[in-house]
């Protein structure tokens, strides 16, 4: 962020371009393209096929939509007061969530989605799975295609409400109810399901870790949004804190909430995470009077929104990018709804037939390479000015250390494990996912290794100049 | 009450507003400020295009409007000039 102050608000790539090299930014923008794709998959599959999958939660969904709209009028069209509209939507929206835990609208989705029966009708998927994800993605394509005043803006500043109260009342309910950690079990093991303990756990956990979205958004937007220069510590800082605030919240809900190992089995374990949490809030809400029925609805939402906001502007993002990068040979290509299409129809494949634990992997992979590579950029720029740079180098090395094993060991497991395991058992779907995943992590890497090799040169460009001027 | 803790009072209330409105309305107002900016450039790219070689109004004209624009064009010509790329999007 301070990065981009002190130069005009430039964003990582033009940083990149210049301090590292012109090809660096070309091949930032394609490891950029993958990223935004996994994040599409790793929240898409999360959103789609858990939680908006649960009968109780669409109808939630669609009030916050349409109060966002309306916050939208309010605000910019019938100028009304900002206390009145975000009374009046955030209220509202409230009892969406309420009505959406009833039993006539829950059963209305349930029977939409077949819940009875719950067949299985395209890839592997539910009926409820398909048209969850559906919703999703016609929430993303408004979401790209309207004016961000008159949608993705609202619908944040309404979000906005949701969440925080949400947290807010989570962390009275837990304070009031101050659980013990239970019995759960000492980890001992250096292997996990997801893999070897490093690097996977590093690349596993997201909230509260260091970020490469937040590197890519703190640079081309929150650096241009400053008052002043001082203002990035508060801000900065402030936003990390309430991440990491977050991620407390979420691993106490997944914990303490359930009162022992076992509780936590019974809801679910690791193999419903999504499920976990939005019980585990229930039960700290339950402690301030909110049914629990309404709070695991409450929870569900919570987490859609805290997907899918990013979602959208992902959507606009990579609408973007093909515009760009296709718009001269392809003109339809800058046609917005066609941009829009084409990357949801690639989110829509990612859901639908890649696992949710292999596509979040790479995407902490991605993610937190993305920050290794943001501290590289950092060190350099701070070695040019003459800076102390080791405290971000260092870690700038270990991050990208352990992240480029990371990937590389879900490519290895993807295409020597799961892709032979998925031909033998004449699993087309899951070989298909195992190769699409593997070939881009190996995509992620080689980018990743060509910046870090013209990053050294940078290094050693600059290490030449500074004894020439001594 | 001491004056001190009612200082310390309206400290914590101040920041606490402050906190709120930089995570619930400050998108609002940078998105009319962002807006207006645009609008504003845009004026001057008309009004004041011979600057950067791209003469759109008569030089009449943009004498008459200069004294409006003087303080805008140190940003204007930020932002003109500045290389623009992908990531530009998500600002």
């Amino acid at each position: 962020m301070i990065m981009g102050v002190r130069r005009d608000g430039e964003t990582m790539s033009a940083l990149s371009y210049k301090l590292i090299s012109p090809r660096a930014r070309t091949i930032l923008m394609i490891f950029i393209y993958f990223y935004l794709l996994l994040i599409m998959g790793a929240f898409g599959n999360a959103v789609g096929k858990t939680l908006m999958a649960n009968p109780k939660v669409p109808f939630g969904m669609i009030s916050l939509v349409l109060m966002g709209v309306l916050a939208g009028q309010m605000t910019y069209r019938w100028k009304q007061d900002i206390i009145l509209t975000s009374i009046v939507t955030v209220v509202v929206t409230f009892v969406g969530i309420w009505v959406g835990t009833l039993p006539a609208v829950s059963d209305f989705f349930s029977s939409i989605y077949r819940s009875a029966d719950n067949p299985t009708i395209l890839l592997g998927n539910t009926q409820a799975q398909v048209i969850g994800t559906l919703l999703m993605l016609l929430f993303c394509y408004l979401g790209s295609v309207l004016p961000i005043w008159s949608f993705a803006q609202p619908v944040n500043y309404v979000s906005f409400w949701i969440v925080t109260l949400g947290m807010l009342g989570g962390v009275i309910g837990l304070v009031i109810w101050h659980p013990g950690m239970g019995d759960f079990p000492v980890f001992t093991k250096f292997t996990t399901a997801s893999g070897p303990l490093w690097p996977m756990l590093m690349v596993t956990i997201a909230c509260g870790a260091i970020s490469g979205w937040h590197s890519l958004v703190s640079t081309s937007g929150t650096a241009r949004q400053l008052e002043k220069e001082t203002d990035a510590l508060p801000v900065g800082g402030g936003a990390m804190f309430m991440e990491s605030a977050f991620a407390i919240v979420a691993f106490l809900a997944a914990t303490v909430a359930f009162g022992g190992y076992q509780g936590y089995l019974d809801a679910g374990g690791a193999g419903a995470a999504l499920g976990v949490f939005a019980k585990g809030m229930a039960a700290f809400l339950a402690k301030i009077g909110i049914p629990t029925d309404f709070g695991v609805a409450y929870g569900s939402v919570f987490l859609t929104i805290m997907a899918i906001t990013i979602m959208q502007l992902v959507v606009r993002f990579m609408r973007v990018a093909s515009a760009e990068m296709l718009g001269d040979r392809l003109p339809v290509m800058k046609n917005i709804h066609v941009g829009s299409i084409i990357a949801l129809l690639l989110t829509f494949v990612f859901v639908l037939i890649i696992p949710w634990l292999t596509i979040w992997g790479a995407f902490g992979g991605a993610n937190q390479l993305m920050a290794g590579l943001a501290l590289l950029l950092v060190s350099l720029w701070l070695m040019s000015e003459g800076k102390k740079h080791t405290w971000a180098l260092y870690p700038a090395i270990f991050m990208i250390v352990t992240d480029i094993a990371a990937l590389l060991w879900i490519a290895y497991k993807s295409f020597f494990k799961d892709l032979p395991a998925a031909t033998d058992a004449a699993n087309t779907q899951g070989a298909a996912a195992a190769a699409i995943i593997g070939a881009i992590c190996i995509v992620l890497v080689l980018a990743a290794l060509v910046l870090i090799v013209d990053a050294w040169q940078a290094i050693q460009r600059v290490r030449a100049v500074k004894p020439a001027e001594a | 009450m001491s004056e001190e803790e009612q200082n310390a009072l309206k400290r914590i209330v101040q920041s606490t507003i402050q906190f709120i409105y930089g995570m619930a309305g400050h998108d609002m107002t940078r998105f009319a400020l962002k807006t207006r900016g645009s609008m504003e450039h845009l004026f001057i790219l008309i009004t004041m295009g011979d600057l950067l070689g791209v003469p759109i109004l008569p030089p009449y004209y943009s004498l008459r409007l200069l004294p409006y624009v003087v303080p805008q064009i140190s940003t204007w010509k930020r932002r003109m000039l500045r290389e623009r790329d992908l990531t530009d999007a998500l600002a």
